[in-house]
């Protein structure tokens, strides 16, 4: 009997684990600074138009 | 004012859910009905010849009782939590454990032993042969309490979080296969006419034993944790 | 204080864990990498194929050491939980919450594995098998830490109720365990399942050590990244996890 069909199936259920495990993370990362650097340009846009409001308020 | 004690504690703890529960007696009822809803599926579903319904029978008991046990514990922390007594009840001068057993206890005799007693009835409807019905309610006067305790410090953990019935449910189910081997395991074992059966109540009365001491011990950590 | 243990308070510390991190987790994929090419290509090139099961074996050099990573990623993120809710370690909130997908995947990838194996053993491809209900049962335990973890909204608060559902697990794995194998015992009578692993031949062991080294090795990797990412979005108010995005002031 052929064990190579699942051999093969279990070897690409492995692989496509491992690649899952290595980039979800990383896109998650990358995903975290862009968050942290739109909050700190929406940050520094509130404190901005704050401070060119205040002489006229 | 009156010395605090526990068992005055446990008394007026006792009393107070006793008659939470009797002023909705109506709501009391449900798992009750559920259960025997949930075992006359089962002759809608496979047909009712005894045989098949006597071979599957306390496997069906036990699940209808576990499912129900599963649906009634969002109501064991869940009116405290709104009205704040729970927070009270952490306040309180007695051990936090201590009240949770009280409750759990209390939880217990108005939705499982309802289920327990009316059992032997249930089993009727599914032909289970009368020499198991002793295995049966003991299986299940030993097992239910266990769910009940096992199902609290689940529970205290979800208590925070608002719509948890299914999550809840999720989070318990793991924890009572044990209860569910060794409970419906020792009627099948009976049923077989293996010496097993002895020795799975006995496990089960250990692990009740331990669940007595342990579980609101776990439950009240888990509380202080939910509300912190 | 020594040195050590000023090194290991230090790491607590957010922004210098984020280093650590940044440092050791591609030390831990390579490592890992390596050591299973090493492994999986002796599984499959080099050791004889087994007289009785023909090549399907070659399944168990990553069904076994799947299986052990799933047990030690639970044990190990309870012992983080642990730590975490008696010393209030933010860090090892964060660690214990990472552990949990990646125990989750490694119990699945074990489940897929050893259905996989059994198809051509059993002739289907599940068979209730004590240990592979086991292991779904662990799964369940593993998606219930993560799902609990989700449910609330205070990351904080989420991972120490996550944390303290993963310690009862812990605790109650055992019994479950006891349980299957009764269960099974009662029920498939004197059929006993053996999946021939005791039996082999030390020669054909030294792929399965390689396996088992070089998970965990990958296991330290994916922690490392993805507590970095969680510590990182936890933090994300704060000055150092701005620098550490690249915001210029």
């Amino acid at each position: 009997m052929s064990y190579l069909e699942y051999v093969i199936g279990a070897y690409a259920v492995f692989a496509l684990y491992l690649a899952w495990d290595f980039w979800a993370p990383r896109l998650r990362l990358s995903r975290t600074r862009r968050e942290i650097a739109a909050r700190a340009r929406r940050e520094a846009a509130r404190a901005a138009t704050a401070a060119g409001k205040e002489p006229s308020a | 004012m009156s010395a605090v004690s526990a068992w005055s504690t446990a008394r007026a703890q006792a009393r107070r859910d006793l008659q939470l529960v009797w002023r909705r007696r109506g709501d009391a009822a449900q798992p009750l009905l559920f259960t025997v809803m949930v075992v006359a599926l089962f002759p809608m579903a496979l047909g009712a010849e005894p045989n098949q319904l006597a071979r599957i029978a306390p496997a069906v008991l036990w699940v209808a009782v576990l499912l129900a046990g599963l649906l009634t514990l969002d109501s064991l922390y869940r009116s405290d939590v709104e009205d704040g007594s729970l927070e009270q009840m952490l306040l309180a001068p007695v051990p936090l454990a201590w009240l949770l057993l009280v409750r759990v206890l209390v939880h217990w005799a108005t939705t499982a032993l309802p289920l327990v007693l009316v059992s032997p009835l249930l089993a009727e409807f599914l032909y289970l042969p009368r020499e198991l019905l002793p295995v049966l309610l003991v299986s299940l006067a030993l097992g239910t309490p266990l769910l009940s305790l096992l199902g609290a410090v689940v529970a205290a953990l979800t208590v925070g979080i608002r719509r948890s019935g299914m999550l809840l449910a999720l989070l318990a189910l793991p924890l009572f296969l044990p209860v569910l081997v060794f409970g419906a395991g020792s009627v099948m074992a009976a049923a077989q006419g293996l010496s097993s059966w002895a020795g799975a109540l006995l496990l089960l009365g250990a692990g009740l034993a331990l669940a007595l001491v342990l579980a609101p011990l776990a439950a009240a950590a888990a509380i202080r944790i939910a509300l912190s | 204080m020594n040195r050590l243990l000023l090194w290991f308070h230090q790491l607590g510390s957010p922004p210098v864990f984020d280093r650590f991190a940044a440092r050791w987790t591609p030390w831990g994929f390579g490592l890992g990498l390596v050591g299973m090419a090493i492994g999986l290509y002796g599984a499959l090139f080099v050791v004889p194929a087994d007289y009785q099961q023909g090549d399907s074996f070659r399944i168990l050099y990553i069904h076994v050491p799947a299986a052990w990573m799933s047990l030690m990623v639970y044990a190990l993120m309870a012992v983080y939980a642990a730590i975490a809710l008696i010393w209030h370690i933010k860090l090892c909130e964060v660690l214990a919450m990472a552990c949990a997908p990646i125990g989750a995947w490694f119990t699945a990838v074990t489940l897929a594995t050893g259905s996989i194996w059994g198809r051509p053993m059993w002739g289907t491809w599940w068979d209730w098998d004590p240990r592979l209900t086991s292991e779904l049962v662990l799964l369940f335990l593993y998606l219930g830490v993560i799902g609990l973890n989700a449910a609330i909204e205070d990351r904080r608060a989420a991972a120490r109720a996550a944390g303290f559902l993963a310690i009862v697990g812990v605790v109650l794995l055992p019994i479950i365990r006891y349980s299957v194998e009764w269960w099974n015992s009662l029920h498939q009578g004197a059929t006993i399942r053996m999946f021939g692993e005791d039996a082999m031949d030390p020669s054909m062991k030294w792929p399965l050590w390689v396996m088992i080294i070089a998970t965990k090795a990958w296991f330290v990797g994916s922690l490392l990244q993805r507590a970095r990412a969680d510590n990182l979005a936890r933090e994300a108010g704060k000055d150092w996890a701005r620098a550490a995005a690249g915001v210029e002031k």
